[in-house]
């Protein structure tokens, strides 16, 4: 007994040193049975997590969609090395949902690789858990800053640049749509998404000396009198929407009934979307600006826009008002990319050479491996994860939204 | 100063109509069979969900949408009262509120299923330019959403006043046993009511849905505002729910242009306690005569 309790004691010192000594080397290095878990002779296991129900479900379920479409003509084309890539999609609409997922994706269903499929308040959440357990992570909508700094080996991000870039495209069209204004609205959600895009337009206006008036909603607001009537007493000339398309649809339509008659409206890249039209009616359209984080809109008639919809539609059936959408695409696209990067780091896949093939990606575009190229080209370097940093400038043309370059 | 705030009042009156529409049909339900309808938001929601069936899946226009949303939203909620509210009833009357919380939720749920999309749009009823009052701007939505509820209402009140059948289930409210011994059927009256109120929530669904889009929230924001407008005007009283979603809109709407947008629905609350501590009864509640 007194021996047992002398061993216990030691395995306790050591295991004690050991910490220490990982903690003092900073994370945690994966181990080897880690690095290929998730994989069998026949297969590889993805996992991903989004929003399914609730507010936000117009991100995460179109992620699941477009994820599994890609996946099933990846897969019916010949695998990869030889594996196949099944999906395991994990339900997380909160911050504590996107965590607690992650965790249950990694730890207990054990997938190889991890897709955020969230938007910024799921990827914010989950960053600190993904850059601690070491597991290759791409984040596909999350424009947030806290999942990008600080930089890890192995988290990546796909079409949706940072807040930086889709706020200059947003200046740039505010500027077009009101040449020389001196004051600039923006209406803001309070949520994770509209808040980066705030913190990188505001200070980036200032330093062009521009006014800015800034009033805020909260997520999924209906009625924005108290913002529009904030905007008429400052007579802005033109108003940035960060927020989704039916805030962005619902405020541009109060807005006659509060005064503002005749503004133009620069959306971001939620709120460019061909749902709105119908919402303020298409003879509104004329002051509306916009980016889009794909090269076409979903109705435009580009050959690889025509095709996918045409898969989508065979898959899914005749499709709702409003998909498919930026985030079906988002999410078909980088998938190809991801199955991009598992092939070039070959038959011998580990997280470790998953991270450095996918470094080493250049253009990677989802025709590469025979579908269709509905995102912009990625390239990723060892220093620099960012796999897009393109917007898309656009407007509306006979009562839809295009790309206009 | 003057335009800006008749915008705003006018504003108001616009949500306030909303809201008056979905109080009147909770207000049905309640005076003939004694139930607060929880899943009243839910209906309002079914109600325009109809409506983006009928026109843009149809595209059968608004006219139709008018006839076949009420009608659709009402033989839901009179199924439903078949189907699980009557045989909860037998045991509790506080189990059939507590079940129409549920039936609620699961209505909303199930659209969600059903419609996996952030939201469905429906054009502009009326389209056209604003009309101006001085430097004031008034939509011709503005208008055509008061004239409904007004409207709405105004039937409402004739059929509770003058029908035979609304006099049937005010008899079943007051008396049951009675009713039943003047011939009038505790189940027909019951299914009359929830179809009636049910068809009230639809046709607050078609002019809710234009307004503030068709998505599982609205279900939400109409049982609530609903809720508020009946206990402001009195719970059994259908030209009080009107009054008070008006009044209800217009604070609202004044709170958030006067003071901030974070008000908006303390403002709702607050009145909602006012009233129950202040004045339970609601501030219009229904004169009671009785002959002796």
């Amino acid at each position: 007994m007194s021996a047992r309790a002398h061993v216990d004691r030691r395995l306790v010192l050591q295991a004690g040193a050991g910490a220490l000594a990982a903690g003092a080397l900073g994370w945690p290095r994966p181990a080897a049975a880690e690095a290929r878990q998730g994989i069998t002779d026949t297969e590889v296991l993805i996992g991903a997590l989004g929003q399914l129900t609730g507010p936000f479900a117009f991100i995460g379920a179109p992620a699941r969609d477009g994820m599994q479409l890609a996946l099933e003509k990846i897969n019916a084309a010949g695998d990869i090395n030889g594996r196949r890539l099944p999906l395991l999609f994990e339900q997380a609409s909160t911050p504590a949902e996107s965590v607690a997922a992650a965790k249950k994706l990694t730890e207990s269903d054990k997938v190889f690789v991890l897709v955020i499929a969230s938007g910024s308040t799921g990827a914010a959440a989950a960053a600190d858990y993904v850059r601690s357990a070491g597991i290759p992570t791409y984040n596909i909508f999350g424009a947030t800053a806290i999942i990008r700094d600080p930089f890890a080996r192995n988290v990546f991000h796909g079409s949706m640049p940072d807040a930086g870039v889709s706020g200059e495209g947003m200046i740039e069209q505010a500027m077009r749509a009101a040449p020389g204004a001196k004051k600039v609205g923006i209406l803001a959600g309070t949520y994770a998404f509209p808040q980066s895009n705030l913190k990188a337009i505001q200070p980036r206006l200032e330093k062009r000396g521009v006014e800015v008036v800034v009033e805020q909603f909260d997520a999924a607001a209906r009625d924005y009198t108290a913002q529009l009537v904030s905007f008429a007493r400052q007579r802005v000339p033109v108003i940035m929407i960060l927020g989704s398309f039916t805030e962005a649809g619902f405020a541009i339509k109060q807005a006659p009934e509060k005064g503002l008659t005749d503004v133009a409206w620069v959306l971001d890249g939620s709120g460019t979307n061909d749902a709105i039209v119908p919402i303020i009616g298409a003879e509104n359209t004329r002051n509306l600006w916009g980016y889009f984080n794909a090269p076409f809109f979903p109705t435009q008639t580009d050959d690889a826009m025509v095709n996918f919809v045409r898969i989508w539609t065979a898959k899914y059936g005749q499709p709702p008002q409003g998909r498919p959408n930026l985030y079906d695409m988002v999410a078909y696209g980088c998938t190809y990319v991801l199955a991009q990067a598992m092939k070039k780091a070959g038959r011998e896949l580990d997280w470790s050479t998953l991270m450095a093939a996918w470094e080493k990606l250049d253009n990677a575009k989802p025709s590469d491996l025979g579908g269709y190229d509905v995102i912009f080209p990625e390239s990723v370097t060892a220093s620099d994860h960012q796999g897009n940093k393109l917007v898309g400038p656009a407007r509306v043309v006979d009562g839809k939204w295009r790309v206009v370059w | 100063m003057i335009a800006e705030f008749i915008m705003i009042v006018v504003g108001g009156i616009k949500f306030g109509a909303i809201y008056a529409l979905a109080a009147i049909g909770i207000v049905v339900i309640h005076k003939a069979t004694r139930t607060v309808n929880f899943a009243h938001g839910a209906f309002v929601l079914m109600g325009a969900y109809a409506c983006y069936g009928v026109v843009e899946g149809l595209g059968l226009g608004y006219g139709a949408a008018f006839v076949l949303a009420p009608l659709a939203a009402g033989a839901l909620a009179a199924a439903i009262e078949l189907a699980i509210l009557r045989p909860i009833r037998q045991a509790d009357s506080f189990a059939v509120i507590t079940s129409t919380i549920f039936i609620g939720i699961g209505l909303s749920e199930l659209y969600r299923l059903v419609q996996n999309t952030e939201m469905l749009a429906l054009p502009n009823p009326v389209p056209g330019p604003p009309l101006f009052l001085g430097d004031a701007v008034v939509t011709r939505e503005q208008i055509w959403v008061v004239a409904g509820a007004v409207l709405a209402g105004l039937i409402g009140l004739a059929i509770f006043g003058y029908a035979r059948i609304g006099r049937g289930m005010r008899a079943m409210a007051a008396n049951p046993r009675g009713a039943a011994l003047c011939g009038y059927s505790a189940d027909a009256v019951n299914a009359l009511a929830w179809f009636l109120g049910g068809a009230l929530a639809g046709l607050a669904g078609v002019f809710a849905a234009p307004s503030k889009g068709v998505s599982a929230e609205l279900a939400i924001s109409m049982i609530t505002a609903g809720f508020v407008a009946a206990v402001i005007g009195g719970f059994d009283s259908l030209r009080g729910a009107l009054m008070g979603g008006f009044i209800l809109g217009v604070a609202e709407t004044l709170a958030a242009g006067y003071v901030s947008s974070a008000t908006k629905s303390a403002v709702s609350f607050l009145l909602l306690f006012v009233i129950l501590l202040w004045r339970p009864q609601g501030l219009f509640p229904e004169a009671k005569i009785r002959d002796v």
